[in-house]
């Protein structure tokens, strides 16, 4: 090979390491502060409706603190190199997204919309090439939650909330449907998306024996 | 949010996956395409050089001019593609591409190798990808090096045809100082690309299969004193019997097998 071409490529890939190091430390601290929040989340499993703001409340700034994260890794990455390096920080973004999520439906009752995700988590629209929230990833998020609000449903009935089972029970087939829309590949989303039946199984189990108990009072179906 | 706008979103999102999912394919199919031109015109690149003539350099340059000229099919295929991987597009479906862009990297460079007795050059690669409005897409390092690692493979078989044809033996031996440069100048790419350490083990295989060859020409050569016509027999032999342990090394040996398909 050319000495001068050898030169060149070995500045090339030089410049790939760099950009490859950065981006990992920056997906370290990200790790940290994902594993912080979600080990904060784990206590909603014990805690009464009536402290359940408080406990939102200091998961809070922690998930905003990632605004920080995604700041300095769109700043790493080259023009038009998202896709290159996405897969370094998926399980962070993913997991970040199922935190975000969690908190917006235990705090309102309601779905956490990809372009608020995005925000929460400081993306901005003029970093689009070099770092975004993709459709894909979201939905991992989402599916995360789902898993988690299998969980919290029953434990929210040992607490005595025999409302939530009806609340989540409806979310949880709002998602379900949507789902059911999409034209999935065999891939790890699909597997996953295979796998939320069970959760729904298990969420209509306990709202059959709150309801069968009479410990709720269920509505007439309008 | 109500089920009705939760289905609305989900709509929006499908249309999404599903663009994703068809421009996938399509480029999946696009570098299926590249590859199968890249495949002929090695093809045709070994018929031609073997072809008697009086006059090597011609030989050498009709050869390169007609694998260059089957190689342009591919390139109307790259042009194509260009609106499909336009800005960050080209890194989501890199690995859809990457197999077609190594094919045609190989068939390029032995076009290359052929004519100029050189290594072609990463600029000169990417200037092939693309017209007079610049790139049709960018040329990432690790197929530059993954397309030449392929292309020591046939020059494993161009340096061993060499040695059977009248007068092709000197030949023989400078694409063996060439491979044996290529190895060795890639040995320091090994960490930083993926893949590169199971080609180079590939070219590690095909340089033997060259040196061995070469070694049956020197040595007999030498002891006997042979008339070249009679030398020419021996490396038949020669050849023939690597295809013998080829059969019992099958793990190591994907470059023969390859040109068996």
């Amino acid at each position: 090979m050319d000495p001068l071409d050898l030169e060149k490529l070995n500045a090339l890939l030089e410049h790939d390491v760099g950009v490859s190091e950065k981006i990992k430390e920056q997906v370290k601290e990200f790790d940290k502060k994902v594993r912080i929040i979600v080990g904060i989340l784990g206590k909603i499993h014990s805690t009464p409706t009536t402290s359940m703001p408080a406990l939102l409340d200091s998961v809070s700034p922690v998930l905003l603190s990632c605004r920080d994260i995604t700041t300095s890794i769109a700043g790493a990455i080259p023009p038009d190199q998202f896709w290159r390096w996405k897969d370094m920080w998926s399980n962070s973004i993913r997991a970040a997204v199922f935190a975000a999520a969690l908190i917006e439906y235990l705090r309102d009752g309601s779905l956490l919309s990809l372009p608020r995700a995005s925000e929460i988590l400081g993306i901005q629209e003029e970093w689009k090439d070099r770092f975004s929230l993709p459709v894909e990833d979201y939905l991992h998020g989402l599916i995360s939650m789902v898993n988690e609000l299998s969980r919290y449903v029953v434990n929210a009935v040992t607490l005595g909330n025999y409302e939530e089972p009806m609340r989540i029970s409806n979310f949880v087939k709002d998602i379900f449907s949507g789902f059911t829309m999409l034209n999935l590949k065999n891939d790890s989303l699909r597997r996953r998306f295979d796998s939320l039946k069970y959760d729904l199984k298990k969420i209509e189990e306990v709202v059959y024996d709150v309801s069968l108990r009479k410990l709720v009072v269920v509505k007439p179906f309008q | 949010m109500t089920r009705d706008s939760v289905l609305a979103v989900f709509e929006q999102f499908r249309e999404d996956i599903d663009q994703g999912n068809d421009r996938r394919e399509r480029l999946i199919k696009a570098s299926r395409d590249v590859t199968n031109i890249s495949k002929k015109a090695i093809f045709l690149l070994h018929r031609i050089v073997l072809e008697d003539s009086p006059d090597d350099r011609a030989l050498a340059r009709r050869a390169a001019a007609s694998g260059r000229e089957k190689l342009s099919e591919a390139h109307a295929i790259f042009a194509a593609m260009r609106p499909e991987l336009v800005g960050d597009r080209f890194w989501r479906y890199h690995r859809q591409v990457s197999p077609g862009v190594q094919e045609y990297i190989e068939a390029l460079s032995f076009a290359h190798y052929v004519e100029h007795d050189a290594l072609i050059s990463y600029q000169q690669v990417q200037d092939t990808i693309g017209d007079a409005d610049g790139p049709f897409f960018p040329l990432t390092l690790s197929d530059y090096l993954l397309g030449l690692s392929d292309l020591t493979g046939e020059l494993m078989r161009f340096a061993i045809s060499n040695i059977a044809r009248r007068g092709g033996r000197p030949k023989a031996n400078q694409v063996c100082a060439f491979v044996r440069g290529c190895k060795s100048d890639f040995e320091a790419f090994v960490p930083h690309v993926r893949d590169l350490s199971k080609k180079q083990s590939v070219t590690a295989n095909s340089l033997e299969k060259i040196e061995a060859a070469a070694y049956a020409v020197a040595v007999r050569g030498s002891e006997y004193d042979l008339p070249p016509e009679m030398l020419d027999d021996l490396v038949a032999q020669t050849t023939s019997k690597f295809s013998l342990t080829d059969g019992l090394r099958r793990d190591r040996d994907e470059g023969y097998i390859e040109m068996h398909e």
